[in-house]
């Protein structure tokens, strides 16, 4: 392999080496100046987090501060609960995943190992929930979940989260059609039931999608704005998005305060990102080539 | 009927029972609803529906002049994230090609698609302020004071300022799709190709772009997809504001819903929103498919 990849380098840039530099100059560029954009707004509130009203007024934005002054993130934590709105979070993405992982893990093995009447029909059912608009929908659901009587509890989230969808079933269909039917045979002949096949054996060898899925969805589950900000109205119930708007409508024009809460709710999305990026890159790829 | 097949019938009743009840009653049912109470002038609260026909249609085609200024927003964003395909295209062959420290920059380019969305509005309201905010003072750092603006508050460029945001945010998963594509092209036809004297642009029309042609059709119904979808970054930066001025067509139809309690005619536009999306990325991929044959 790295044999191959050294020949394949000489051959271009023998043929015309000043032309690959030139491109590789300007690539590096190009990176760089995206890496600066992509800074930039990062880089500014988090300055401006540990700058006070004053500084902030005076300072150039670029100035580093000298990250000795936590009154901001002080606030943040104190007055601001936004460790409520973390334990809420986390709360809502682990019981929401755990019911996820399983109902679609179950619907994925059933619809690929069996056949059966209306098959079809609840494929064609999955296919609805991927073409219905995402916000508009609440228009509807949100009646529906007033009289179910979930209305300003964290049901309303899980329950709307926990359903699994077409691109779900469709990455756990791909992981379950490499299990050979004949483990599932075997197993049977060993006196397994159905129920002991897929809790045995499929489930266990459906770990990569799983890990995969839920990460996906956890950061879904932690960046969504408008189901909490709709459905979970009271204060006690915020999550740590909703506590940033909260924080955004209460407290507008102390940036330095905004700022503290910006990075705090910013820091455990890029936690995980950095730490489970091979799964986040994996499942947005084979999410998106199912069309 | 044997046990075996009996244990069968259980099993499948039992593993689909609650994900299709789920998909029922959160899906199918609102799915629905969406459609029957776009035919009623329903509040949302009341008990009775009152069946008044293509009415909410019609009010809103010949009356709602600001709910097509939102549309036309929608457009906005879509045409500026269309602009930057080939560029997000080119970001995915850098990636792809031998430049070193590729993984560092990979992280980075996708790294706002991934982290909090909220947190990112409000740093860029920040960003954007009038008062004390980064974009002002760094022009005047640079000496362009002339060009400092109210960006948020300014008609003419709220919406720009505001598909920054959105580029900002969601050019990094385009980036992504295309990088995942190119790296599904063998290389040996690349270096064949070179090697027979192909240049640059001849490597790229010939042989790049068609063996992505999925890529760019899937990542082309997304950008459209999603600019009529825009809702959030209107909502949490500028309220749609000011006026309608960076109002979306999404954010319109919820305020009609939620803040005017019109149920009835923001069913209507939901519904809507759901033809225009499904018609306009069919024109688009017809499109898409002719400009490839010719």
């Amino acid at each position: 392999m790295k044999l191959q990849n050294s020949v394949g380098t000489v051959k271009p840039s023998v043929i015309n080496g000043k032309h690959v530099r030139i491109t590789s100059v300007l690539s590096y560029i190009i990176m760089c100046i995206i890496t600066v954009i992509v800074f930039l707004p990062i880089i500014i509130t988090v300055f401006a987090s540990f700058k006070t009203a004053a500084q902030i007024g005076i300072d150039f934005p670029l100035k580093m501060p000298s990250f000795s002054y936590l009154e901001n993130y002080i606030t943040v934590f104190t007055r601001g609960k936004i460790l409520l709105g973390f334990k809420n979070s986390v709360l809502i993405v682990v019981v929401s995943l755990v019911l996820n992982t399983f109902l679609g893990s179950m619907t994925a093995f059933t619809l690929n190992r069996f056949n059966f009447r209306f098959k079809k029909v609840i494929m064609a059912l999955f296919v609805i929930g991927m073409v219905i608009p995402v916000y508009v929908t609440e228009i509807a659901r949100f009646p529906l979940l007033h009289s179910l009587g979930v209305y300003n509890t964290m049901f309303a989230p899980i329950i709307i989260y926990a359903a699994t969808d077409l691109m779900q079933i469709y990455i756990y269909t791909q992981f379950v059609e490499k299990i050979s039917v004949s483990l599932d045979e075997s197993a049977m002949l060993d006196g397994c039931s159905y129920f002991g096949i897929f809790f045995r054996i499929i489930f266990p060898l459906l770990l990569p999608a799983t890990a995969t899925l839920g990460i996906i969805k956890a950061v879904d589950i932690m960046n969504d704005m408008y189901i909490p900000y709709l459905y979970m109205p009271s204060s006690k119930l915020r999550t740590m998005t909703t506590t940033l708007m909260d924080f955004s409508s209460s407290r507008a024009g102390s940036w330095e305060i905004l700022s503290a809460a910006i990075i705090v709710v910013l820091i455990p999305t890029v936690f995980i990102y950095i730490v489970f990026q091979k799964f986040i890159f994996a499942g947005i790829v084979a999410g998106a080539v199912k069309e | 009927m044997n046990t075996l097949a009996v244990q069968k019938r259980i099993f499948i009743v039992c593993f689909l029972f609650i994900p299709v009840i789920l998909l029922l009653m959160f899906v199918v049912y609102p799915a629905i609803q969406l459609f029957i109470n776009s035919l009623t002038s329903w509040d949302g609260i009341s008990a009775a529906k009152e069946f008044i026909g293509f009415k909410n249609y019609k009010e809103m085609i010949f009356n709602s002049g600001d709910v097509w200024i939102s549309l036309k927003n929608n457009g906005i964003y879509f045409l500026v994230h269309l602009l930057f395909i080939p560029l997000e295209l080119m970001i995915a062959i850098i990636l792809d090609s031998r430049i070193k420290a590729k993984g560092f920059f990979k992280t980075i380019t996708f790294l706002p698609y991934v982290v909090n969305g909220v947190a990112i509005a409000y740093a860029f309201s920040f960003f954007y302020s009038p008062y004390n905010g980064a974009l002002n003072e760094m022009l005047k750092a640079v000496g362009l004071e002339w060009a400092q603006q109210n960006w948020l508050s300014n008609e003419k460029i709220v919406n720009f300022s505001l598909v920054v945001i959105s580029l900002w945010r969601f050019s990094g998963f385009h980036v992504v799709l295309f990088l995942a594509g190119l790296q599904s092209i063998p290389k040996d036809i690349l270096e064949a190709a070179v090697i027979d004297g192909a240049n640059a642009s001849q490597k790229y029309a010939k042989i790049i772009v068609p063996s992505i042609a999925l890529v760019i059709d899937f990542v082309l119904f997304q950008n459209m997809r999603g600019a009529l979808q825009v809702f959030d970054i209107p909502f949490l930066v500028t309220q749609g504001g000011p006026g309608y001025a960076s109002s979306t067509f999404t954010l319109y139809t919820i305020d009609t819903a939620f803040s005017y309690n019109n149920f009835g005619m923001a069913s209507s536009m939901g519904v809507t929103l759901l033809i225009m999306i499904i018609i306009l990325s069919w024109i688009q991929k017809g499109l898409f498919k002719k400009v490839g044959r010719g």
